[in-house]
């Protein structure tokens, strides 16, 4: 009788891993206390270096491949979440698969960077950037990859370049801003004029990143704490907690965004649209995207909360180019970068257009 | 199976969180998507601006008085600096420019002088060819003279060969003459 009464009690009460939870709350306080995980361990060379930004070679391990592969990346972030860790960093998998990687790093710009304008950012740091990747690798063509904002950039480059460019590649690409994820209100306001950002531009200089970081979250996610709830839950993973610690520390280094290029950023291409409309001027030239010749390759997220499908399709004929490629992987905005899968799609189609060695 | 089961609330935390997450966000939506929130933020955005102006104003205004630089002044010195490295930048340029020329020039250089190379080569087989035809030319001339003694031995061979029919002639006529003496002294 003691043992029927004793059982029920015993399979009402859920046993304890202790194990698991001692791993948990011990990864807990690791990731909680221990210094920040080194991030950009791919060996590099400082190949140019102009204010803030510097051009970085990552020689291939056995170069497969003659035209190299140049990628710019946003101004929002730092770029290090390509080269984020070892096995998933996605310049480290191009280097493997023998390519020879360029990257453009803006830097962060400072007070007296704020007169930086889109236009100064492409022709004089991206194309001479490029001039000089051409020339340290000894070839007469290259691949752009542009992510995110630096797709935009890149495509605007492209447009009105007249280096060598052989390939371009966009991922999570911002083209038409007509479409807008966050709140309709507020793209209304901007577009109208009912929200003006000059004066508050002039007395900043430049945004500060902490602003930067507001603007996405008010975008996104005002309040966000689930990321600490899901790492709780999944403490017990080291490797999980590993890619957490880097995937925060992306995400809360941000960088101050050159006033000028901001006010640009707002106006000429979120309030009027001038990119997609061939509107845009850059130094004297009009970016007209019908200029770009090159092959085209366009990736989306399907699960990008950031920049919408519909935002990066219509580069597709604005475009001139007789090769262009448009794919849609199962990935969020930073997602395609962390995991490293960006690395295996840009081999896919690069490989056949990048002149086999 | 039950057995096996452990205490594990943690997933259900934060799947709850989730949803709290998403009620707040959506509620913050709802309070911020309207045409009132985005005026009221421009009015707090440009008093916020107004203000910072003012003290950035008055800040200078006591630096100037002090003689102390202010970040406006190090933004002036940084901009010589960039200005500086551009520079630097545009004479680099016309430097590879220049070894690009010398390098193309070299190369037509080298060129000029496989070619000069191919033209000596040349003119020395037309030299050895010449010394050879010279050769030739005396031999032939040689040759010549030699001809031209035949051509006089077959011509005196010729004049013999005349004086020899002649003389065949003479002695065939001296021939037919003789039995006529002969005839006439037997008649007598």
């Amino acid at each position: 009788m003691a043992m029927a009464t004793e059982t029920p009690i015993k399979n009402l009460i859920p046993e304890s891993d202790y194990e698991k939870e001692a791993n948990r709350w011990n990864n807990v306080l690791k990731a909680l206390t221990e210094p920040e995980p080194k991030m950009g361990h791919t060996p590099r060379a400082e190949v140019w270096r102009k204010n803030k930004s510097v051009l970085w070679h990552y020689p291939s391990k056995q170069r497969k491949y003659e035209i190299p592969l140049f990628f710019v990346y946003s101004l929002f972030n730092k770029p290090y979440i390509l080269d984020v860790a070892p096995k998933t960093s996605v310049i480290e998998g191009l280097t493997n698969m023998g390519y020879e990687v360029y990257l453009l790093d803006w830097g962060a710009p400072g007070y007296e960077d704020k007169k930086i304008g889109l236009d100064t950012y492409i022709d004089k740091y991206l194309r001479t950037a490029v001039k000089r990747a051409i020339r340290h690798s000894g070839v007469n063509e290259i691949t752009l990859v542009g992510y995110c904002l630096g797709g935009t950039i890149a495509s605007i480059y492209a447009s009105i370049a007249d280096e060598p460019i052989k390939n371009l590649i966009v991922a999570t690409v911002p083209i038409d801003f007509q479409p807008f994820i966050g709140p309709d209100k507020w793209a209304e306001g901007l577009r109208q004029g009912d929200i003006n950002i000059d004066h508050f531009i002039d007395v900043y200089g430049n945004i500060p990143p902490k602003m930067v970081e507001g603007m996405f979250r008010a975008i996104g996610a005002p309040v966000y704490f689930s990321n600490y709830t899901m790492l709780l839950a999944r403490a017990h993973d080291h490797r999980y907690v590993d890619k957490w610690r880097r995937m925060n520390k992306w995400t809360l280094d941000q960088v101050p965004f050159a006033g000028e290029a901001y006010r640009q950023l707002a106006t000429e291409l979120f309030k009027e649209n001038k990119l997609v409309k061939g509107e845009l001027i850059i130094g004297n030239k009009k970016a007209d995207l019908k200029n770009i010749e090159a092959n085209l390759f366009v990736i989306s997220g399907s699960r990008d909360n950031l920049v919408l499908e519909e935002q990066s399709k219509p580069i597709m004929d604005l475009v001139s180019s007789e090769d262009k490629t448009y794919v849609v992987v199962e990935s969020g905005h930073v997602g395609l970068a962390l995991s490293g899968l960006f690395a295996k799609i840009v081999d896919q189609w690069a490989s056949s257009r990048s002149n086999q060695l | 199976m039950s057995d096996n089961k452990t205490y594990d609330p943690y997933e259900s935390f934060h799947k709850l969180s989730l949803l709290w997450e998403k009620q707040i966000n959506d509620f913050i939506f709802l309070w911020t998507n309207n045409k009132e929130f985005v005026k009221m933020t421009n009015a707090g955005t440009e008093f916020h601006s107004r203000y910072l102006e003012t003290l950035k104003k008055n800040q200078e205004a006591l630096a100037s008085v002090l003689n102390l630089p202010t970040k406006s002044d190090v933004t002036n010195v940084a901009n010589l600096t960039i200005q500086t490295e551009e520079k630097i930048e545009a004479l680099e340029e016309q430097i590879w420019e220049l070894q690009d020329s010398v390098k193309s020039q070299s190369k037509e250089i080298e060129s000029v002088v496989e070619v000069s190379k191919e033209i000596i080569k040349l003119t020395k087989q037309l030299k050895t060819e010449l010394v050879k035809t010279k050769k030739e030319l005396a031999d032939t001339k040689s040759l010549h003279a030699e001809l031209q003694e035949m051509k006089f031995e077959l011509l005196k061979l010729n004049n013999f060969k005349d004086e020899f029919d002649d003389l065949k002639g003479l002695i065939s006529k001296e021939r037919t003459v003789e039995p006529v003496l002969t005839g006439t002294g037997s008649a007598k």
